[in-house]
């Protein structure tokens, strides 16, 4: 966890070319270390590579090609190699572990919480993609020239975040219904609000 | 809806609603790494902070639930490393706002449907993010003057993006209420 905590404050800092490659060839080489394929390195990086080439683009619309192409690549590469270090943390510490280590200095039900937050960005981050491309489907204008005017800012909202909060209420009732199956709250067969069995 | 004992978990909060906002903290966290584009503005990323925080205590009306999103988005924050410039004391850049939201909503229980509410409260719990900068640049002995002109240009520029986010708040609320989506509470919850 110290690794990746520490891993993901250099992708912040960092802010020169060799730093950065120096950076994504550490995090190539752990994926290799921890037995990982290619598969599951381009499943955590797809993502991130359509954003780089978006937000390069915007770079390069704002300060022309010469001058925002670099600086386009350095915060995408940035973005890239701040979440690497939690995929690779992710695929390769089971929960349990993630859970021990945060018990560690915060209370346990704060930690779980903490560690429900942690487990579920990618996984909203996925949900996010989705409904913005069903919502291109269905003809709603989310290309970069319609954010720029603050008018459409609230359409934007409306048809972006109510279909993830309606999505993030429904997975914590599936959630809190499962974990109370798996006993969460309870304790020695009785009921208790401690949340000790978590 | 009347809550049993086994129902409350964590500061008040059931299982279900603790898990809301937990995701809200996780809405905090995915839109303040989109929004690490270096724009150059100052306290761009308070719309979206003060979006979710105000709604997360829209979406689960209970005392405290503004407070319980920072604290977990600034925890996030910290072991993510996303807080660089102020390190550990970023938990308070999230704690500070969730706490304003948390107190108005106390004296005003309809906060989250009310665009006024909605756009002062975001606004002035955004300016509070401030008071860490600060103290973080009188930590490094920053000059007084210096430090004053930064917090004033902070303040304006954060106060104008959270009002924004605050802005944005009733409309969600209104529809996710229409929609039988959020839980209302007794009296005594």
């Amino acid at each position: 966890m110290l690794w990746m905590c520490g891993m993901c404050t250099a992708a912040c800092m960092v802010k020169s070319v060799h730093g950065l490659l120096l950076l994504l060839v550490v995090h190539v080489a752990g994926y290799f270390l921890a037995r990982l394929g290619v598969s599951e390195l381009w499943r955590d990086i797809r993502f991130f590579l359509i954003q780089m080439v978006i937000v390069t683009g915007l770079y390069m619309l704002r300060d022309g090609i010469p001058d925002g192409i670099w600086p386009g690549i350095r915060t995408s590469l940035q973005v890239l190699l701040f979440f690497l270090p939690g995929a690779l943390f992710l695929r390769t510490t089971p929960s349990s572990r993630i859970m021990s280590s945060l018990r560690r200095f915060m209370p346990r039900r704060l930690a779980f919480f903490v560690f429900i937050s942690f487990r579920f960005l990618p996984y909203f981050a996925g949900e996010f993609h989705d409904i913005s491309m069903i919502q291109q489907l269905r003809g709603v204008r989310l290309t970069p020239r319609y954010w720029i005017d603050p008018r459409n800012w609230r359409d934007i909202f409306h048809c972006m975040v109510i279909p993830l909060m309606v999505r993030a209420i429904k997975t914590a009732d599936q959630a809190a219904m499962s974990a109370v199956a798996r006993g969460f709250g309870k304790r020695y067969g009785k009921d208790t609000d401690s949340g000790e069995a978590e | 809806m009347k809550r049993n004992r086994q129902d409350t978990l964590i500061l008040g909060f059931t299982l279900q609603e603790a898990l809301c906002l937990s995701f809200c903290a996780t809405f905090i966290i995915i839109a303040k790494a989109v929004l690490r584009l270096h724009l150059h503005v100052t306290g761009h990323s308070m719309v979206l902070t003060m979006f979710f925080l105000l709604l997360a205590r829209g979406c689960v009306p209970r005392k405290g639930a503004a407070i319980f999103t920072g604290l977990v988005a600034g925890i996030l924050c910290v072991i993510l490393g996303m807080g660089a410039k102020s390190g550990p004391l970023a938990v308070f850049k999230f704690l500070l706002p969730g706490l304003c939201v948390d107190i108005v909503a106390w004296f005003y229980p309809r906060l989250s449907t009310n665009y006024a509410g909605c756009i002062i409260t975001g606004a002035f719990a955004a300016g509070l993010r401030v008071v860490v900068l600060t103290l973080v640049e009188l930590m490094v002995g920053m000059d007084y003057m210096v430090i004053l002109q930064h917090m004033a240009v902070g303040t304006v520029m954060n106060m104008v993006f959270g009002g924004l986010g605050g802005s944005m708040v009733p409309s969600v609320v209104r529809r996710l209420d229409a929609a039988g989506l959020i839980r209302h509470i007794d009296a005594d919850g």
